[in-house]
């Protein structure tokens, strides 16, 4: 593999924002999250768990609410007081609608997935249809004094429970008039001053209503007589949300401790018909506060403010117990937020709002295997750009050469311009951008730093020339025929040749640049690509799917390469393919063609194409071997896969020249580090 | 004792003398009739006496003058009609002044407001779907402090009447009721501030991240520090003074060795 030198980075200060709603689609068996800065992502749970597509957030955006509606229409409600719909299919938001009831608390999708209720700051409970292209404002229940922060639609669509402060109160949807109004205990058995906030509601077929609120109690109501039946205290602090399974046997809850917990329905005795509701099973996935759970068919999703997406599968649920029935945690991005210029050695972070601009360190020092070699020079903190206005940043990309940068949001296309000279470093930036190249999905520079390739979210693609400091629109290809299935990523060839495009369901698109004109399609595969490269010398588009599949296919030639298939018909090794989280990121090395780069978060591999294939039962994870094993045991283990597990967790790690590789690495407690304060827990002997 | 301002009597004597010496003698005669008035009244009732007793000063034994009737009647309502007038007078002033701050105020507000042209452009875009703006008439747009409202605007605000984005050559922009805008942003601050309070107000149970993650060390059996033991931004500025004074040094070290 050869000796490298790395540059071991940390000084990425990512923090993600925490999850605050999350919505399952039942159908599709898609995942809609929304975060605390307004950003919302769609995640694919068959797809191995993958991100397939996600919309910016916006400052004044503070969603409290997210919905599937029928025919996979998503909307959500926040304290701006506009419900939003969302395009899934062009990557923007459709169009906002005004409540004119102050900031939105709530939302419900009524059964039927024809009517949308949503509750408001002022007391007030709105409905609305939904009609095929907007949503219709139909009536308002009756007012109620304080605001809505929960509701919950009956399954036959009758009846509405709503929870507000210290009460519950039920409505006939036919009338809109408050049936019953239930007062919440402020404090399970006591007296307290603190009002008894009910974060959550939901309700049962037979009548039953379960609350859950902010003194740590979990009560069960009758809606017809407007009683409690029964409370149970499961937490000293909040109790923030509940999800119901649709079969009505199971619901889950979660707490601002990061406990989650599971209560079933069960028969009293082993024969008995008679059922009760029993807190069955406690989990400790978080360390922050719990703001929302959903109850898919198989599993237990929850999200919080500690920024981790854990889903966890019940066992009693799922049918084959093999890896798929593992906990998921999904906490570091599936794209990448990093770009690198290899000639400058400098690397382009992106953040929500601003980017940063890093010069790598240096070292004059040399050691053995293993060594950390002192920096004769820091990294050097260039550049902190801020993006103007209150939207944030979708994507950006620095030159290889290190002179451009470019950024887009929803609105605008930024550009800029570097100049360097000496240590000081200029910025100018491009004025008048187009405004076709707004809301572009992915931006990337070529080799030479002389076209700059934007796919906008109508499916375009185009292709810009920069020149000096100005820049000339080339061609846009125009969007071909498929749904989008995931966002586009692009690859461009380093001779400036060939451009790769993916994300509809039609195949990976190869575009000839000098020609100007498709030149062939990668066939279809049924799970999102999650990235792209190709090599520089043999012009081999490498792509990594997100259920850990490698294809390497032949651009001049049309068809996938020999290697490729050989992978195919053996099969990847079963670790391979129990990896956790997708791969972001490919390269190549420019005087071994056939080694390939790539990285996920908590390893990085070098395929050799020269060397064997693992099957089943070698090690796929070689520890380093020694120098002095003998020859022959280190041919028997050789094989293609050479990964190593020193760096985790990787947010990107590449090549810069042939002796040299970077890593960036974020520690897990450097995130949790920055995160809100976490309610107290008192141990013994502390 | 108050002293009562001396109010002339019918005698036919000087005012002069009359104020100076008759004090004593109107004093009783005040003492009858003229504490139930009090004294402004007496005051002015003092003086049309003291005029007449001024007008009456050659005619020393004439008896007073005699008035009719009809004369004080002719004279009590010209009194009464150049009253009216005064009033009559000041209304119409503060009319007209009235009228005419109005008027300012109007023309202020007007020069306030976006020129016609785009507000008719809104009129009929929220008729029409279509809307389609040259650079001309953006350029148009004179870039007045009005104007801030516009590029304000800028970020996809919503509008009351209609959202109305134009993507020209020049500028696009989006119209914004400002007093709408207050309102709902202040709403918004005070909807985050509860649940802000509600979450992490006082009365909930809340810890730093540090002690949360330290909680684990202290119990493992090697007790170890807590997770974040130093603060590193504790005396920044000390520590850079240090620096720079620890270079400065061995610059004059190295100098005066040679």
């Amino acid at each position: 593999m050869g000796e490298f030198k790395v540059h071991r980075v940390r000084f990425f200060n990512y923090v993600p924002s925490g999850i605050r709603c999350v919505a399952y689609n039942n159908q599709s068996n898609r995942l809609a999250v929304s975060r605390t800065d307004g950003t919302v992502e769609v995640y694919n749970l068959s797809a191995n768990y993958f991100q397939e597509k996600f919309f910016p957030g916006h400052e004044s955006r503070a969603t409290e609410a997210l919905c599937w509606a029928e025919g996979q229409r998503l909307f959500s409600a926040g304290l701006n007081g506009e419900i939003m719909e969302y395009d899934l299919q062009a990557l923007n938001i459709k169009y906002a609608v005004d409540v004119f009831g102050g900031p939105i608390w709530s939302m419900a999708v009524s059964p039927s997935g024809s009517q949308l209720l949503v509750g408001c700051e002022d007391g007030s409970v709105k409905l609305f249809q939904i009609t095929p292209d907007k949503i219709q404002f139909e009536r308002n229940f009756d007012r109620q004094k304080s605001r809505i922060l929960s509701l919950s639609w009956h399954p036959s669509g009758t009846h509405i429970a709503a929870g507000s402060i210290d009460y519950i109160s039920v409505f006939d949807v036919k009338s809109g008039s408050a049936i019953h109004k239930m007062i919440v205990d402020r404090q399970h058995m006591g007296v307290s001053k603190r009002k008894c906030i009910v974060w959550g509601v939901a309700f049962l077929s037979d009548g039953t209503v379960i609350s859950v609120d902010s003194a740590g109690k979990v009560q069960f109501w009758d809606s017809a007589t407007g009683t409690l039946v029964k409370s149970h205290l499961i937490a000293n602090a909040d109790v923030q949300s509940i999800a119901v399974a649709e079969q009505e046997d199971s619901f889950v809850v979660g707490t601002a401790e990061g406990t989650v917990f599971h209560f079933q329905l069960v028969p009293v005795t082993s024969n008995s018909s008679e059922k009760q509701w029993v807190r069955t099973k406690p989990f400790q996935h978080h360390t922050h506060d719990v703001r929302t759970v959903a109850h898919s068919p198989t599993a237990l999703i929850s999200g919080g403010t500690d920024t981790h997406l854990v889903i966890r599968p019940l066992m009693e649920k799922v049918e084959v117990k093999n890896y798929d029935a593992a906990l998921r945690k999904i906490t570091f991005p599936h794209r990448r937020l990093i770009s690198c210029s290899k000639k400058r050695q400098l690397l382009l972070f992106q953040f929500a709002h601003h980017l940063e601009l890093w010069r790598l360190g240096s070292t004059v020092a040399t050691g053995k295997n293993g060594d950390t070699l002192p920096l004769s020079k820091n990294a050097d903190h260039l550049l902190h750009l801020k993006t103007k206005g209150p939207e944030n940043i979708i994507c950006s990309c620095i030159s290889p050469c290190g002179s451009w940068i470019a950024y887009s949001t929803v609105s605008r296309f930024f550009l800029y311009r570097l100049n360097y000279e000496h240590d000081n470093i200029s910025l100018k930036r491009v004025s008048k951008m187009p405004p076709f190249l707004r809301c572009a999905l992915q931006i990337l520079f070529s080799e030479d730093s002389t076209k700059l390739f934007v796919a906008s979210n109508q499916g375009a693609l185009h292709i810009v020339q920069l020149s000096g400091g100005s820049f000339k629109h080339l061609h846009a290809f125009q969007p071909q025929s498929g749904t989008v299935e995931a966002m586009c990523l692009l690859a461009v060839s380093s001779d400036g040749n060939w451009l790769a495009a993916s994300g509809t369901s039609a195949g990976v698109h190869v575009y000839n640049v000098k020609q100007l004109k498709l030149h062939c399609t990668v066939p279809a595969y049924n799970f999102p690509v999650t990235a792209m490269a190709i090599a520089p010398n043999t012009n081999n588009l490498v792509i990594a799917h997100s259920d850990q599949q490698v294809f390497e296919y032949s651009i001049p030639d049309k068809q996938y390469t020999d290697w490729s298939r050989t992978v195919q018909k053996q099969g990847f090794h079963h670790l391979w393919l129990q990896r956790d989280t997708p791969i972001t990121h490919i390269s190549f090395h420019p005087k071994r063609p056939m080694h390939i780069l790539l990285h996920d978060a908590y390893m990085f591999c070098i395929i050799d194409k020269s060397l064997p294939l693992p099957n089943d039962k070698t090690l796929l994870y070689n520890p380093f071997p020694p120098t002095n094993e003998s020859d022959v045991v280190r041919r028997r283990t050789a094989h293609a896969f050479k990964i190593s597990k020193i760096y985790k967790p990787l947010l990107f790690m590449d090549l810069l020249d042939e002796r040299t590789l970077v890593a960036v690495e974020r520690p897990l407690d450097d995130i949790i580090a920055q995160l809100p304060p976490p309610i107290k827990k008192k141990k013994f002997g502390t | 004792m108050v002293q009562l301002r001396p109010r002339a009597s019918r005698a036919p004597a000087s005012a002069e003398a009359m104020v100076d010496e008759g004090q004593p003698a109107s004093e009783e005669e005040e003492a009858e009739h003229g504490l139930l008035l009090g004294q402004p009244s007496s005051g002015a009732a003092a003086e049309p006496l003291e005029e007449d007793e001024e007008g009456d000063d050659e005619f020393d034994d004439e008896a007073p003058e005699e008035l009719t009737f009809a004369s004080a009647q002719a004279e009590a309502r010209e009194e009464e009609r150049r009253v009216r007038e005064t009033v009559r007078r000041d209304k119409t002033l503060l009319k007209e002044k009235r009228k005419r701050r109005e008027e300012l105020f109007i023309e202020q507000k007007k020069r306030k407001l976006l020129p016609d042209t785009i507000l008719e452009k809104l009129t009929t875009a929220s008729q029409t779907l279509n809307v389609k703006k040259s650079p001309g008439k953006v350029k148009e747009v004179n870039l007045q402090k009005k104007n801030e409202d516009c590029e304000k605007g800028n970020d996809s605000k919503k509008v009351k009447v209609q959202k109305v984005q134009s993507v020209s050559q020049n500028k696009s922009y989006l119209a914004v009721r400002l007093k709408d805008q207050d309102l709902r942003d202040s709403r918004q601050q005070a909807a985050q501030a509860f649940i802000h309070n509600s979450l992490y107000g006082p009365g909930t149970n809340r810890t730093t991240v540090n002690k949360f993650l330290s909680l684990a060390n202290k119990r493992s059996p090697v007790k170890k520090a807590a997770v974040q033991f130093l603060n590193n931004a504790w005396g920044i500025q000390k520590k850079q003074n240090a620096k720079r004074f620890k270079r400065r040094w061995m610059v004059r070290k190295m100098k005066t060795k040679k």
